[in-house]
C-alpha cells in the first residue's frame, strides 16, 4: 500500500501517489479503520450543508491529505457562473484547505437549471472565451489554482474548430490553471470519436498536469450497430486504461492518481485493491526516473 | 454554427423538454438523458424514501420522471432538491387517491433539510444575560437551519415511522381522521428528531422561526410561561442568534 496516513502531514500537498474516491458507503468504515490511503477525495457538492456528512470530511482531512473534486460550477455554461454556488464552494475551500480543487471542462446548467450530467461543449473560439473567463473567476473567487479535468464524451459537434487536446492546452496556457488527466476519459472519448489517445495523452502540457484519474467504463451497443464507450465508474480499471496510464505516467512523472469508483460501489478492499495497483506503477516510474536521473 | 448559449438552450429541451432529438444523435443524447434522470431520480428517491414506499418503486419512477421534467434543479447542489415534490404530489392525479401522501413528502423534505442545513453555533446565553431588561420583549431570534415547525393534516409522522420500520401494525392502528399534527424537526447530534408538539407551544415554536419579535408572542399567548418555553429552545441549541426590535419599528 502506498503511504501511512501517520506519514503524511493531513492538509497537506497531495502525494505522487495513489488515493481514492472516498463516497458514502465507506464514511464508516475509512473513519473507524483509518485505512491505509495515501489521500482522498471527494465531490464538493456532497459536503456543502453542515451535519454529519462535514463532520466526516473534517476528521478526514485530519488523517489525509484532501482533494476537493467539483461536479457542479458548470464552467462551459455561456452567461454567468453561478455566484452563490461558488460561494459555497469557497466555504468549503477556506474551511477545508484541500491540497488540490479541480472542476470539469464541461457543462450542466443552462437558464438557472442544473441538468445533473457533465454535457459536451463545442469546442469553438466563444466555448473556449468562456471556460477562461470562469476559470479565471473561480480561481480569483477561490485564491489559488484549480485543475480542470478533460471529458468523456459521447457525441461532438460538427462546428468544433479546436483539437479537444488543444482546447483544454489553451485553457491552462491562458488562465494557468492545472490539468486534471483522466486516463479513462482520454481513452473513452477517443474510442467514441475515433481519435488517437496517445496523440491526445501526447499533446497535453507536462508541466501544467497536477494529477490524474482513473476509473471503469462499459460498453454499450447503439441499435446502429456501433459501440459506445460509457464512463459509468461502475468497474475495475480497463487493461487497455492501465497500459495508457503507464503512458501518461512516463510522460508526466509520478502525478496524484485518484481511483473513482461511482455506481455499484465495491467493498473498500477493492478500492484499495486498484489504488495498489496504481501505486505499483506509480512506483515503478519513480523509480526508472530515479536511475536515469542517477 | 450555433451560438454556445443557442446551442446549450437546445440540448436542454432535447434532455428534459419535449423537444425531439436531432435523429443522427439521438442514441447519443439519450444517454446524457438517461444520466440526468437517474441522478436526479435518485437524489429524490435518497430524500423521499417513505413516499417511494407507499406508492411502489415503479409509481414513484415515473412520478419522479414527470417532477423533474416540470421542476428541474435550480443548483447544482443536490442536497437543495426536491422543495417541489410535496407541492407537485398534490396536484398530481394519479396519487390522488393516496390523500396523505403530500402531508408525508412534506416531513420527508423537512428531515431532509434538518440532515443537510448547515450547521450553527448555539447561542450564548451570556450574551442574553446582558441586556437590560427593557430589552428582552424587544428580542427577535435566529432559529438553527436545521430546525422547522410543520402543522400537518394527517398523522403524517406516524405513517412516516411505520412505513420505514414496515410495521405494518403500526400502520393499521393509525386514525387517519384524528385530526392535525404540530411537529418540530430538528437535527440532534448526527440524527434527525421529528417532535409532536401541543398546538400552543407549536404555535410559539412557528413565530421563533418567522422571526418574530418576543412582545408579538406575549400578545398572542399571554397567560402562559413563555420564559420556560424559550428556556426549552435555549438549551437545546435551537437558537443561534438575536436582533432587537422595538414596537412600531
Amino acid at each position: 500500500m502506498s503511504g501511512n496516513p501517520a506519514n503524511v502531514g493531513a492538509h497537506g500537498p497531495i502525494p505522487a501517489a495513489a488515493g481514492i474516491g472516498l463516497r458514502f458507503p465507506h464514511h464508516g468504515q475509512v473513519l473507524q479503520q483509518r485505512p491505509p490511503v495515501a489521500w482522498f477525495e471527494v465531490h464538493a457538492e456532497n459536503y456543502l450543508g453542515g451535519g454529519a456528512a462535514r463532520r466526516v470530511l473534517e476528521r478526514v482531512r485530519a488523517d489525509y491529505p484532501l482533494s476537493l473534486h467539483g461536479v457542479g460550477l458548470s464552467l462551459g455554461s455561456a452567461g454567468e457562473l453561478d455566484a452563490q454556488h461558488l460561494a459555497r464552494i469557497a466555504e468549503l475551500v477556506r474551511s477545508t484547505e484541500p491540497g488540490l480543487v479541480s472542476e470539469h471542462l464541461s457543462w450542466s446548467v443552462v437558464g438557472g437549471e442544473y441538468l445533473a450530467d457533465l454535457l459536451p461543449l463545442p469546442m469553438t473560439e466563444e466555448a473556449l472565451d468562456v471556460v477562461c473567463r470562469h476559470v479565471e473567476q473561480t480561481q480569483a473567487v477561490l485564491r489559488r489554482r484549480i485543475l480542470i479535468e478533460n471529458p468523456s464524451s459521447y457525441l461532438q459537434f460538427s462546428h468544433s474548430t479546436i483539437p479537444e487536446w488543444e482546447f483544454i492546452t489553451a485553457i491552462a496556457q491562458r488562465s494557468g490553471c492545472g490539468i486534471l488527466c483522466d486516463v479513462n476519459n482520454i481513452f473513452v472519448s477517443a474510442s467514441n470519436h475515433g481519435w488517437d489517445a496517445h496523440t491526445y495523452l501526447d499533446a497535453l502540457p507536462t508541466g501544467a498536469v497536477a494529477e490524474i484519474h482513473l476509473a471503469g467504463h462499459a460498453l454499450r451497443e447503439l441499435a446502429d450497430g456501433s459501440v459506445l464507450r460509457i464512463d459509468d465508474h461502475g468497474s475495475p480499471v480497463a487493461a487497455q486504461v492501465w497500459s495508457l496510464y503507464a503512458r501518461a505516467l512516463r510522460r508526466f512523472g509520478p502525478m496524484p492518481t485518484l481511483i473513482e469508483w461511482d455506481n455499484d460501489i465495491p467493498a473498500f478492499d477493492r478500492l484499495l485493491a486498484e489504488a495498489a495497483q496504481a501505486g505499483a506503477l506509480l512506483r515503478g516510474e519513480a523509480a526508472a526516473s530515479h536511475a536515469c536521473a542517477a | 454554427m450555433p451560438a454556445l448559449l443557442e446551442l446549450q438552450q437546445s440540448l436542454r429541451a432535447q434532455l428534459l423538454g419535449d423537444a425531439a432529438p436531432e435523429a443522427a444523435s439521438a442514441a447519443r443524447l439519450a444517454i446524457y438523458r438517461n444520466t440526468c434522470i437517474t441522478t436526479l431520480s435518485n437524489v429524490l428517491r435518497l430524500s423521499f424514501p417513505a413516499v417511494q414506499r407507499l406508492v411502489g418503486a415503479e409509481f414513484f419512477a415515473g412520478a419522479a420522471r414527470e417532477f423533474i421534467r416540470r421542476y428541474p434543479p435550480a443548483s447544482p447542489c443536490l442536497n437543495d432538491y426536491g422543495a417541489n415534490l410535496p407541492a407537485f404530489l398534490a396536484t398530481f392525479a394519479p396519487a390522488s387517491t393516496l390523500a396523505y401522501l403530500p402531508d408525508v413528502a412534506r416531513l420527508e423534505w423537512a428531515v431532509s433539510r434538518a440532515l443537510h442545513a448547515d450547521d450553527a453555533p448555539p447561542l450564548e446565553l451570556a450574551r442574553l444575560a446582558s441586556l437590560p431588561q427593557a430589552a428582552v420583549s424587544q428580542l427577535r431570534f435566529a432559529v438553527h437551519p436545521a430546525v422547522s415547525v410543520l402543522r400537518l393534516q394527517f398523522p403524517a409522522d406516524a405513517i412516516w415511522r411505520a412505513v420505514l420500520e414496515q410495521d405494518a401494525a403500526a400502520m393499521a392502528a393509525i386514525d387517519l381522521a384524528a385530526g392535525p399534527i404540530h411537529l418540530l424537526i430538528e437535527r440532534d447530534a448526527d440524527a434527525v428528531q421529528v417532535r409532536r408538539l401541543n398546538a400552543a407551544r407549536w404555535q410559539f415554536a412557528a413565530r421563533l422561526c418567522a422571526g418574530e419579535p418576543l412582545y408579538t408572542m406575549v400578545e398572542h399567548a399571554p397567560d402562559v410561561d413563555l420564559a420556560a418555553w424559550l428556556a426549552e429552545h435555549l438549551a437545546c441549541g435551537r437558537i443561534t442568534g438575536f436582533q432587537l426590535h422595538a414596537p412600531g419599528a
